[in-house]
């Protein structure tokens, strides 16, 4: 049995272990709440984008736009939403185990395809992979994004887009369903999709400044923007939640952990003393005869 | 007149108001209540909001917006740009030192990414300013 001074020691140290881990529980709690509410505060935005995008459709043939253009695809370029921290439980290898079966299915349809990764994890998988050509890596994003880190992004991913050097790009991100579910997926955002939009209201006479198309532009591409802005607040909602579950689990198993270390120690002192005493009451025997 | 400013991160402003004046693609236009329905392209520059009718200039409040839509029909005036910074917010040294830093920036930057993320800072920091420069004006 391990002596009490090295129990008592590893007691300690799972002590401090837990409230390192309970400090990162309370902390991505927090942290879940606010990017909750971030996702919640641009709906409108898109909501707008789309109302907007109805109305130009019944002036204008929407699908002739170039952010529209459906194409086969040959060429795509996939933008890979991770964390730049580990300790997230199954966050990063789940939205690994959906890229790496992406790059798959390109493989075997004769597929070429590029990357964009956001977050260190992702940048470091993408590094190990030969399949695929890294184009930008982007790390230590803010912790509230305001969508100008994305900019750079979104006007690649477009300019690709639009010379027909990519025929589609996909946002693969952890979509945030409730705090204690989340699916890492595949969003199309390019070419643009327009099934989902609300009925157009009619508008009546509506003037266009400078021309339809410049508006449509501007709209069309407002939409894509925000799209990969909802996925990346979805991913760091996500993100944060499965952190928070990771660290309260970690938590609880060093509860559990010093429980049964206690009682070893109790265990292993009382011995000691038992043994002391028999020695002692041994002694005494000896003496008397 | 409802104004709804919508940025990606919120809404910014969902209220009664008098008159705006935005950025367009071809000039800045003023839009008063029962203005034609238009639908146009903003941007980046400084939006002027007027709450009342009568108020005078220097209650006029000053957004720094990036580039965007604009929304109107007769009764609501919709503006949907990526962000949009009261005047109140923006702190003109800081602006400054911003710009500078962004400047310096794009004369250091040795690709086109550097370039072009200059750029769109040396844009979005020169709007800024220009708003602090605005609302200043207006104070004096």
């Amino acid at each position: 049995m391990a002596s009490t001074q090295l129990l008592k020691s590893r007691i300690r140290s799972v002590k401090s272990t837990r409230q390192i881990t309970k400090a990162m529980q309370l902390v991505a709690a927090s942290k879940m709440r606010r990017a909750q509410e971030a996702t919640k505060a641009s709906a409108p935005y898109t909501q707008a984008a789309r109302e907007l995008l109805a109305g130009l459709s019944t002036r204008t043939s929407v699908l002739h736009h170039p952010l529209f253009e459906q194409r086969d695809v040959k060429n795509r370029l996939m933008i890979v939403i991770a964390s730049d921290k580990g300790l997230a439980g199954a966050y990063n290898s789940n939205i690994g185990k959906v890229y790496v079966n992406e790059l798959r299915a390109d493989d075997k349809a004769g597929i070429k395809n590029k990357t964009i990764t956001i977050g260190r994890k992702a940048s470091q998988l993408a590094a190990r992979l030969k399949d695929t050509e890294v184009i930008g890596a982007y790390e230590e994003l803010p912790d509230q994004p305001d969508g100008s880190e994305l900019r750079a992004i979104l006007d690649s991913a477009r300019s690709r887009f639009e010379a027909g050097e990519v025929d589609a790009v996909d946002v693969i991100y952890t979509d945030f369903i409730s705090s204690i579910n989340q699916e890492a997926k595949v969003l199309r955002v390019l070419p643009a999709g327009f099934e989902d939009s609300p009925q157009p209201i009619a508008a009546g006479d509506v003037t266009y400044e400078p021309g339809t198309a410049e508006v449509l532009d501007g709209v069309a591409y407002r939409l894509v923007g925000a799209q990969i802005f909802q996925a990346l607040l979805d991913a760091r909602a996500s993100e944060h939640s499965m952190r928070m579950i990771a660290m309260k689990n970690a938590s609880d198993n060093a509860s559990d952990l010093i429980d049964d270390l206690t009682l070893e120690m109790n265990k292993a002192r009382q011995s000691a003393i038992t043994q002391e005493l028999a020695e002692i009451s041994g002694g005494v025997e000896a003496l008397s005869e | 007149m409802h104004l709804q400013l919508i940025t990606l991160t919120g809404v910014r402003v969902d209220e009664d108001i008098y008159e705006i004046t935005a950025p367009t693609a071809a000039g800045p236009i003023s839009v008063f209540p029962g203005h034609e329905p238009l639908v146009s392209v903003a941007i980046p520059g400084a939006l002027a909001v007027r709450y009342k009718k009568g108020d005078p200039d220097t209650a006029l409040e000053y957004f720094a917006i990036s580039g965007g839509v604009i929304e109107v029909n007769q009764t609501t005036v919709r503006v949907l740009v990526d962000e949009a910074d009261h005047g109140d917010d923006i702190i003109e040294a800081e602006s400054q030192a911003a710009l500078e830093r962004a400047m310096k920036l794009k004369a250091e930057a040795k690709n086109q990414v550097d370039i072009d993320h200059a750029k769109q800072l040396i844009d979005r920091h020169t709007v800024r300013l220009q708003v602090a420069g605005l609302r200043r004006h207006k104070r004096l």
